[in-house]
């Protein structure tokens, strides 16, 4: 299983525990990530797109373009880049005039747009073309008596332009890998709700107000921890949790680990490579629960 | 470039389950029906002046759900485009700053710095925020989250080429 891997910015930067454990997982389950050679930003859902339109495209465009020329389909952790890049594949495949406008662009470095390679997420590879069941194999440390809200987010699931792997309001795929490895994926109605996205940057307490609701109602289904995808839901949630703590006078402690972080606790990996002293949120004392930290 | 499903926008039915589904409607003056229904209307200055289109997390709750399959975070990227280019005034005056700048620097590097951005940001809003973020920001650097210097892309790959030319592209039309 080989793929062209799209990190995006964020897992270069403050989510690269986000790409360490997910290394350190794929070694694990014979998924080789390849990454896309002088990959650029995707222009992050809309941060760019509604700025200038044909840029945030043309921005897609190249990496798709790379990607294709290493005859590999795109993978992605990151829901923004997840979705940026297949609304940018779906839009040039439709749009034959955008299409010929963006060739205009890129040709002139060496790439084409053909529409051959698939953008897809990495919890689709897993849940697909790994399966729970050599997930499970892999275990070596169950995750007995930990009990995991499965959150999901926004783009992973939902949008009709990517390619859709799970039911966009009630998605199970992330449940049954953390119940493959021993834990308790537990009821979480929150799962598909928005964490505030960007508003971090732009409008913090809308999206503190936002991001508080999610760690309320785990609280409430009394999970020991988040389970998360993207680097973006990540910094609402874990990053910036005391300060939703400290706004609205409350204390939650809840550690939020990305779902890969969870899966390399379970095959017994280091926790360092996991990357699980950068979290905010000290995970340290669910891993005792879990007697491998 | 003429945002693919913008034409769409006359196909709502007012049903909504966009405004009943909308996660960060609280934080909004109009709700999207609200504002679809304005745009039908021609209420060009209170749409474009709304805090809903500057709101919208693009979280798609509302597109999915969408019986008449618009694409309403795409309508609302479409409207805070015009809005930029017509210089209407955004009720949160960081907004339209916040996307010219997060352009600027993937056009500088490549890809994202993120302190970068947060600086650009604070310095043209409100430079006080710089000691209230300090905390956090110390927190962050301490778990090593905070990359000094920006990951770039190589000189030799034709980056520059193509952000310049699909952003002189666009102006042109």
């Amino acid at each position: 299983m080989r793929y062209a891997f799209f990190p995006g910015c964020s897992l270069h930067a403050s989510a690269k525990e986000c790409a360490m454990s997910a290394n350190a997982v794929s070694k694990c389950l014979g998924i080789e990530l390849v990454e896309i050679p002088e990959w650029n930003c995707c222009g992050s859902i809309d941060a760019v797109y509604a700025y200038n339109p044909f840029l945030s495209v043309s921005l897609s465009a190249r990496n798709l373009a790379i990607a294709e020329k290493m005859g590999m389909d795109i993978v992605t952790l990151c829901s923004a880049c997840f979705f940026t890049l297949s609304r940018a594949s779906n839009i040039l495949r439709e749009n034959a005039e955008i299409k010929k406008r963006v060739a205009e662009v890129i040709n002139d470095a060496g790439l084409k747009f053909e529409g051959g390679v698939k953008v897809r997420h990495y919890l689709d590879v897993l849940s697909n073309d790994v399966g729970v069941e050599e997930i499970s194999r892999q275990v070596k440390v169950p995750l007995g008596g930990l009990r995991v809200a499965p959150y999901y987010g926004c783009l992973v699931v939902r949008p009709k332009v990517i390619q859709r792997f799970d039911d966009p309001e009630h998605p199970t795929s992330m449940d049954s890998v953390i119940e493959a490895l021993g834990a308790e994926a537990v009821y979480y109605p929150d799962k598909t709700r928005c964490c505030g996205a960007s508003l971090v940057i732009t409008d913090e307490s809308v999206m503190m107000e936002m991001a508080k609701g999610l760690l309320v109602t785990a609280k409430n289904m009394q999970a020991d921890c988040l389970a998360t995808l993207c680097p973006m839901c990540h910094l609402n949630l874990d990053a910036k949790q005391r300060d939703i703590e400290s706004h609205f006078g409350v204390r939650f402690g809840l550690p939020v680990l990305y779902l890969t972080q969870l899966i390399g606790v379970a095959f017994g990996l280091d926790p360092k490579e996991l990357g699980l002293n950068r979290n905010l949120v000290s995970p340290m004392k669910l891993l005792q629960k879990t007697k491998c930290g | 470039m003429k945002m693919p499903g913008g034409d769409k926008i006359l196909d709502c039915i007012q049903c909504g389950v966009c405004a009943g589904s909308c996660h960060a409607r609280f934080a909004m003056d109009y709700s999207p029906m609200q504002i679809l229904k304005m745009v039908h209307l021609g209420l060009r200055r209170e749409v474009l002046s709304s805090s809903t289109i500057w709101i919208c997390a693009s979280c798609y709750t509302c597109a999915s759900r969408c019986p008449r399959s618009l694409d309403i975070p795409a309508i609302m990227s479409g409207l805070k485009n015009v809005a930029m280019r017509t210089n209407v005034p955004a009720p949160v005056a960081l907004k339209p700053i916040f996307h010219r700048q997060f352009t600027e620097i993937i056009g500088r590097y490549g890809r994202m710095h993120e302190p970068e951005l947060k600086m650009r940001l604070m310095k043209k809003t409100n430079p006080f925020e710089i000691l209230q973020n300090a905390s956090f920001g110390v927190r962050m650097f301490r778990k090593g989250k905070v990359r000094l210097r920006p990951s770039r892309i190589g000189s030799s790959t034709h980056f520059s080429e193509i952000f310049r030319n699909a952003s002189n592209e666009e102006r042109r039309r």
